[in-house]
């Protein structure tokens, strides 16, 4: 785990029952994520993505419960290395207009079981302040996905 | 597009307030309620000016709020800037959340029904 003292990473990891091959494009095609991004959602809600797969090529999520709470989230395309590896800026939109630019590496590998999928984040303001939202306020959010999120 | 820069700037003097222990040790302790900046200084052992100064970067980020009362300046938590800034880790966290749980879900779903067409077609079949 390297994390330099200037930066913040996020981690998240799951083991897919599928292919590398299936998860990449399940991952990466506009369609098929329309179908999974709202597939456990129970109330109706707006989710748009369009994605233009190439180097350079930009992907755009916009999501939220109404028209009014849109987020949205552009990533551009660095490195496309199917089905082995994705690298994006990523830069998020909440619906007060606030920014957060950052870098996503997202990698496939075949596993016992399918594909482990893992995701890291990386270009949040330094590991201190990671710290201090981890002890004083996100204690209820970290323990929550503590299964999913293995942190720096 | 105006406001979204101040936003991003103020989000700016947030994360920059942060990088200091002192203080995030400060925001921790007024935490447990208000206090002056003369309490505030006396476990540092640091001067009056020196916290003054830290107070007033807390103050500018919107993370802290100041009263004269009396002779004394009283600080408190201004919590909502600090809100700002947690939700950009927590909005992130949900994303990657929603994302995983979301293809796990339509892969399950996706193996079920190839389990069951499988079935279907060959109902005598031996099952594994």
């Amino acid at each position: 785990m390297t994390t330099d003292a200037t930066d913040l990473e996020l981690r998240a990891q799951r083991v897919l029952p599928a292919t590398p091959d299936e998860v990449f494009d399940a991952y990466t095609d506009a369609e098929k994520q329309r179908a999974w991004f709202a597939i456990l959602d129970t109330e109706p809600g707006i989710v748009e993505i369009e994605v233009d797969l190439r180097v350079g090529g930009q992907q755009t999520a916009v999501w939220g419960p109404s028209r009014d709470e849109l987020f949205r989230e552009t990533q551009t395309f660095l490195e496309i290395d199917r089905p082995h590896r994705l690298v994006t800026d990523s830069v998020g939109s909440s619906p007060d207009g606030a920014t957060m630019a950052t870098r996503v590496v997202v990698t496939f590998e075949a596993v016992d079981g399918g594909t482990l999928m893992s995701v890291v984040q990386s270009g949040f303001p330094t590991p201190e302040i990671r710290d201090f939202f981890a002890e004083h306020a996100w204690e209820g959010a970290f323990d929550r996905i503590g299964a999913y999120l293995t942190r720096a | 597009m105006v406001n979204r820069m101040v936003q991003q700037q103020r989000l700016d003097e947030v994360f920059a307030a942060l990088s200091d222990a002192t203080r995030r040790d400060v925001l921790v302790r007024l935490g447990d309620g208000p206090a002056t900046i003369g309490q505030l200084a006396e476990p540092y052992g640091i001067t009056l000016t020196g916290m003054t100064k830290h107070v007033r970067v807390l103050e500018d980020a919107g993370l802290v709020v100041t009263e004269k009362v009396g002779r004394a300046r009283q600080c408190r938590l201004g919590a909502e800037r600090l809100d700002d800034a947690m939700s950009w880790i927590g909005f992130y966290q949900r994303l990657w959340e929603r994302r995983l749980d979301g293809l796990e879900a339509f892969f399950t779903l996706q193996r079920g029904r190839a389990d069951e067409a499988a079935r279907r077609t060959r109902p005598e079949g031996p099952t594994p």
